[in-house]
């Protein structure tokens, strides 16, 4: 569960990284801060939704094309990032909704 | 931290463990950081402290990926951890500083890829 | 021209679902395609948020093919419901035109 499961040396997550540092300097520097960004968010859909890898398969094709990764996502990478996740709930959310007592999330 | 033991005997103490058990694979001044978060965080936890494990999660991640970068824990986090909690839990402080983590994100970027750039 | 950015938000989604209503295709070059449209400053970031959030909202049908060189693309086409949403742009687009038009021209 959660994002220990991507963290903790779990084959996946490694595999994932492996790609990322695979990736031109520029490129892995946008996408690591753009993960610390993510991590602070948190999107509960983060630890096993696509978002991550999907990121890496746009910069792999940004590479491929031979563009340095600001030419692909513009200079606000916060913007760029916000947009990915605007319709995602996060955990803040989550909490709030939690005390605020709505329903299904009472405990016994 | 008294709350923290009071959770002994319940599910969550499984899921607690596993917390420590990464948190003690941290280098020193981020395990410092973490118990001020857990700190911070107490006063945000409902009876059991269940709602909270998600967002300690997340924090803990956060930290875990930020050591494994080299990064020192002050760089990641600023001086003000209450904030920084607060903000992780939502509600009314958490809109400033969901700005002040953009405008860290595009500084960042901009610092490093200049670096780069040399 | 410049500056477009703010007046565009609203409808480049419509663009990229008219574009990919014509013949299947990919997010760079659909970016290409803006460009040449002559929306210079919407860069491959955009679009592919724009992309990701057609597919959640399942308006889109997505294939992943090997490319000639580079990671293999994902290819969009729109299903029944993209269709039926690109429709709904158009009258929008279409009832905001005309009502601007109209305010230009100082009729009432």
């Amino acid at each position: 569960m959660g994002i220990q499961d991507i963290i903790e040396g779990k084959k996946q997550w490694r595999a994932h990284m492996a790609r990322v540092k695979a990736l031109p300097p520029d490129y892995q520097i946008v996408y690591k801060e753009m993960q610390r960004y993510f991590f602070k968010v948190g999107p509960i859909d983060l630890p096993d939704g696509p978002l991550l890898p999907g990121i890496v398969d746009f910069f792999e094709e940004g590479v491929a094309a031979g563009k340095g990764v600001l030419e692909i996502i513009g200079d606000d990478v916060a913007a760029f990032c916000d947009d990915l996740i605007k319709d995602s709930r996060t955990y803040a959310d989550v909490y709030q909704e939690s005390i605020s007592g709505k329903p299904g999330t009472t405990e016994k | 931290m008294n709350f923290w033991e009071t959770l002994t005997g319940s599910d969550l103490t499984r899921e607690w463990k596993a917390f420590e058990v990464r948190a003690g694979a941290l280098p020193a001044d981020y395990r410092a950081a973490w118990e001020e978060i857990k700190g911070r965080l107490f006063p945000y936890s409902d009876f059991t402290g269940r709602n909270l494990m998600p967002i300690l999660d997340s924090a803990l991640g956060l930290l875990e990926e930020t050591a494994a970068d080299g990064q020192s824990v002050h760089e990641v986090l600023g001086d003000d951890i209450a904030g920084f909690c607060a903000a992780l839990a939502g509600g009314e402080r958490s809109r400033t500083y969901r700005d002040r983590w953009r405008e860290q994100l595009n500084r960042n970027v901009a610092r490093k890829l200049g670096r780069l750039g040399g | 021209m410049d500056d477009l950015t703010e007046m565009l938000k609203g409808t480049l989604e419509g663009c990229v679902l008219q574009i990919i209503g014509s013949e299947e295709t990919y997010g760079y070059a659909i970016t290409r395609r803006l460009h040449e449209l002559g929306f210079a400053d919407v860069v491959e970031g955009t679009v592919y948020t724009i992309l990701l959030r057609l597919e959640r909202n399942g308006l889109v049908q997505v294939t992943k093919r090997p490319s000639g060189l580079g990671p293999p693309r994902k290819f969009y086409a729109l299903n029944d419901a993209g269709r039926e949403e690109l429709a709904t742009f158009w009258a929008k687009w279409e009832y905001v035109r005309s009502r601007i038009d109209q305010l230009k021209e100082g009729g009432r």
